[in-house]
């Protein structure tokens, strides 16, 4: 009953919940981006053995931001998260010209899962701080995102040190899931 | 045998799903016409057109309009971005291109990228309806004016139309879906698409 009344309650004032995965290569900087929308600071991380889970409250939405490890070895688990998901964040370091086949590959692997079909996605070119990171241009040639016709796509770029570009995105995040989505 | 009664059954009774392509520069008002589209088809709240975004990406619209079903592709406008357009193309039933009728300033990039749009051989024969948009501006200039403006020489053999719309207040707008849909349904375009669709397989069925 509580439950209900809660989910009234929500509704009328617009206050949506929005479950999120934060995807991508190991050291791409995930967990980086989770605490700067978090808590707006830097915080120094360690590679993530499982996950790290928060809340972001932003533009009406609460975001539930699910960010798992990103390690080759880890990387099968992510399925376990995917059900029930409204929307991926995608995290690549731009910098890491070497292995932005792999970032591709993993993330075609990611769309092509049946659970994330109504998914929309949202991809960080991240480490723009870095000299030699590639623009949004780029990042989008190499993921070959034009691959991707049935559902919504964008991709800002970011710096999770400095702080640029991840409300921007949320921004985008907030409007296409209130405006229906995928 | 089977397969050849199916396929036929198939043709006939599957409603086709028809891709249509918003191209422009940035600022034109892709995003929003997009949005009006959906409100107006959909009945869904649609975005205030203040809460829209420069897109730097895709953005898809699906409606029904008399038994047919369209899909719809709004691509980010700005120069970096519009080389993905062309990854697009091939799939496209039709395009349409949106102007900011009240910027003349911008008249001249719009030309060339519009220009640019049409020599491409993956949009050979696909209808094109160019849309002098921002009607609710009283600086905006008219559908005609606007074909004056832009003279192009390369419409001749294409089916095209030039449309005052308002993707604020939604003038125009329904007039520009109905006559979309009356000529994919009758385009050589559509017709190939579907050969093509037929000849590659399970992976289109």
């Amino acid at each position: 009953m509580g439950i209900l009344f809660s989910r009234m309650f929500s509704s009328l004032f617009g206050n949506k919940e929005a479950r999120i995965l934060v995807l991508g290569l190991d050291n791409a900087g995930k967990t980086t981006i989770l605490y700067r929308l978090q808590m707006g600071e830097v915080v120094s991380t360690i590679p993530t053995i499982g996950f790290n889970v928060e809340t972001v409250q932003y533009n009406n939405i609460k975001f539930q931001v699910w960010d798992l490890g990103g390690q080759t070895s880890i990387r099968p688990y992510w399925r376990c998260y995917f059900p029930n998901t409204q929307a991926i964040i995608y995290v690549v370091d731009s910098s890491d010209t070497d292995r932005l086949v792999i970032a591709k590959e993993e993330f075609h692997a990611i769309l092509e899962e049946e659970e994330l079909k109504g998914a929309v996605v949202l991809i960080f070119a991240n480490k723009q701080d870095l000299p030699g990171a590639l623009d949004d241009a780029a990042i989008t040639e190499a993921l070959e995102l034009h691959k991707i016709k049935s559902r919504q796509w964008a991709i800002f770029k970011t710096s999770a040190i400095k702080g640029e570009g991840l409300f921007e995105g949320l921004d985008w995040l907030s409007n296409t899931l209130k405006s229906g989505g995928g | 045998m089977f397969s050849l009664f199916y396929g036929l059954w198939k043709y006939l009774f599957t409603k086709t799903e028809y891709h249509v392509l918003i191209l422009g520069i940035d600022k034109a008002g892709k995003s929003t016409f997009l949005e009006k589209l959906k409100s107006i088809y959909l009945n869904t709240e649609s975005l205030p057109p203040d809460r829209i975004v420069p897109t730097v990406g895709l953005n898809i619209g699906r409606i029904e309009v008399s038994n047919t079903k369209l899909v719809f592709w709004d691509l980010g406008g700005q120069p970096g971005l519009r080389s993905i357009w062309e990854k697009y193309y091939e799939e496209a039933h039709a395009v349409v291109f949106v102007i900011d009728a009240a910027s003349p300033s911008r008249f001249e990039d719009s030309k060339s990228s519009l220009e640019k749009v049409l020599r491409n051989e993956d949009l050979q024969g696909a209808p094109l309806l160019i849309l002098a948009n921002k009607q609710d501006l009283a600086e905006a200039v008219s559908a005609d004016e606007l074909a004056r403006y832009l003279d192009l020489k390369k419409l001749d053999e294409r089916v095209y139309m030039f449309e005052a719309v308002s993707a604020y207040d939604g003038l125009g707008i329904k007039e520009s879906v109905e006559w979309l849909v009356e000529v994919m349904e009758r385009s050589k375009r559509t017709e190939m698409l579907r050969v093509r669709a037929g000849v590659t397989g399970p992976a289109s069925a």
